[in-house]
């Protein structure tokens, strides 16, 4: 009996890992990480002057209280064009989307609709959120819409990657059964794999929009609307600092609360896709 | 000629192999109508292999297959693994067997009226009537497997293939589902082959048991079961 348990302990000895395995893909890119970070820091210079610092943060920070409430109003006012341009702009990216992300998924299209269409999907995401503002101020001039536009094209360019990519990680069996069953592509895809994906593919739509609350509140810093226009305001004039801070403690408000119950609904409805909600 | 007709499914020195092992070979096998077949072996044996050839997911290693060649033939399988969609509602999983009978613009916007209402008393009959809006993904195990033989009953096939079809269910649920798919191929002068391990369901449902053998691809038998064991 004790022969047999050495023998067997030899043998699952012999299977553990050596040294070497360690340096996998994860592995060596990790230490690439590490040697371009510390590799970089030399190169990182500050003005070189003897600033005092901390001195210099606590008279800022002073300006910003106590805070001037008396603005209050009219800062409400500015989040909830805010929060309309969001909603607006992540509605029509959600449809735009959901036509372009079947271009984009591999599991639905041919190669030559999907590598231009990736393609795209890259040159609008490569342009930042406040690029695309400056860009449809000048096209339709300093408002609102200019901002819709904007965060439409620029949450398009994530949302359609996203989308296609849930669809191609989405489990395809359901799919392949219904298929063997007589259900004609359309069929398949509609009642197979889309009700899989439309849970992931709906938490993806309420992070873009808690994305473009954020995205909105400071574009309006070029002239497209909302409440970063506030931002600009008070920032420019003198002795505006406490004024600021109002418009920044609502910006930190909505979006915490966005945040929170975002998360609180993607977690349920992943749980219940997985079963784990009874 | 009119008896080759007759027969659901014929196969003729029909062999696979799963890498260089042969499962089996020269399986000579002919399924006439109204007819149930269990397929019976330990696991591992080919079983769910054999299913698979029939249904046309594998090619076979050699011999031939064939099939009644009329227009309202058709052959459809309760996969093992389920393959439900999860996030869809119970009676959306259920409608779904009877899309192949319908256009991709005729379901477009949802399922014809009297598609659903036969599904509902399918769902009546297997006890899942009362989670017909929930989703797939919140059933128990025995409850998925039930929804998976709804809809492939829903697809109202010639040839029925079952994997497993009441592996995970209680023996009652087990002798209902089994007593459901025999009465609705019956009924429709369809066969059913059905991979079970249990023998006391072989000895109470099977006209036939086909019993593949696991060392020796060719020792296959082919046997009747004769009716006075039936209850």
């Amino acid at each position: 009996m004790g022969m047999g348990k050495n023998l067997l302990r030899e043998k699952a000895m012999k299977t553990l890992v050596p040294w070497h395995s360690r340096f996998d893909l994860m592995g060596i890119t990790f230490l690439l990480f590490l040697a371009g970070a510390i590799g970089s820091l030399p190169s990182i210079e500050g003005s070189g002057r003897n600033l005092d610092y901390l001195g210099n943060l606590a008279r800022f920070a002073e300006q910003f209280f106590p805070p001037d409430w008396s603005i209050l109003g009219q800062t409400l006012d500015g989040l909830m064009e805010t929060i309309q341009i969001a909603l607006v702009s992540t509605f029509l990216a959600i449809a735009l989307s959901f036509v372009i992300s079947l271009g984009a998924s591999r599991n639905v299209s041919p190669p030559w609709v999907l590598w231009p269409t990736r393609m795209a999907l890259n040159v609008i995401r490569t342009i930042p959120s406040l690029l695309w503002a400056l860009l449809c101020v000048v096209l339709v001039g300093s408002n609102s819409l200019a901002g819709v536009i904007a965060l439409t094209f620029y949450s398009t360019g994530y949302l359609a990657k996203f989308f296609s990519e849930t669809f191609e990680s989405t489990d395809p069996s359901a799919q392949k059964a219904l298929k063997s069953l007589g259900a004609g592509p359309v069929q398949a895809f509609q009642y197979g794999l889309w009700p899989n994906a439309r849970p992931i593919v709906w938490s993806h739509c309420l992070w873009m929009l808690e994305y473009n609350v954020r995205s909105a509140s400071i574009i309006g810093y070029v002239g497209a609307g909302g409440i970063g226009l506030h931002l600009k305001l008070y920032a420019e004039s003198a002795n505006s600092w406490n004024k600021f801070s109002v418009v920044l403690l609502c910006i930190l408000a909505i979006v915490t609360l966005l945040d929170f119950t975002g998360e609180r609904i993607r977690q349920s409805l992943r749980d219940k896709l997985e079963g784990k909600q009874i | 000629m009119m008896e080759a007709e007759s027969k659901l499914l014929r196969t003729e020195k029909l062999g696979l192999k799963l890498g260089k092992r042969w499962l089996f070979r020269s399986l000579d096998l002919s399924v006439p109508p109204g007819c149930f077949v269990a397929v019976t072996g330990p696991s591992g044996v080919g079983k769910t292999s054999l299913l698979r050839l029939l249904a046309g997911d594998l090619p076979p290693d050699e011999g031939f297959m064939s099939f009644p060649e009329n227009k309202k033939f058709g052959i459809s399988t309760i996969f093992q693994d389920l393959l439900l969609a999860n996030g869809a509602s119970v009676l959306t999983n259920a409608l779904s067997g009877c899309l192949g009978r319908h256009s991709d613009l005729s379901t477009l916007f949802g399922f014809p009226h009297s598609e659903k209402e036969a599904c509902l008393v399918m769902l009546e009959a297997f006890g899942l009537s009362n989670k017909s809006r929930q989703w797939a993904s919140i059933l128990s195990r025995g409850e998925r497997q039930r929804l998976a033989i709804c809809r492939t009953l829903l697809a109202g096939p010639t040839l029925l293939l079952a994997d497993e079809p009441v592996a995970s269910l209680d023996p009652e649920w087990g002798n209902r589902s089994l007593e459901f798919i025999k009465s609705t191929q019956l009924e429709m002068g369809g066969s059913a082959l059905c991979s079970l391990h249990d023998e006391a369901q072989v000895q109470r449902f099977a006209d036939y048991a086909l019993r593949l053998h696991p060392e020796s691809p060719e020792a296959w038998v082919w046997e009747k079961i004769s009716s006075e064991k039936k209850q």
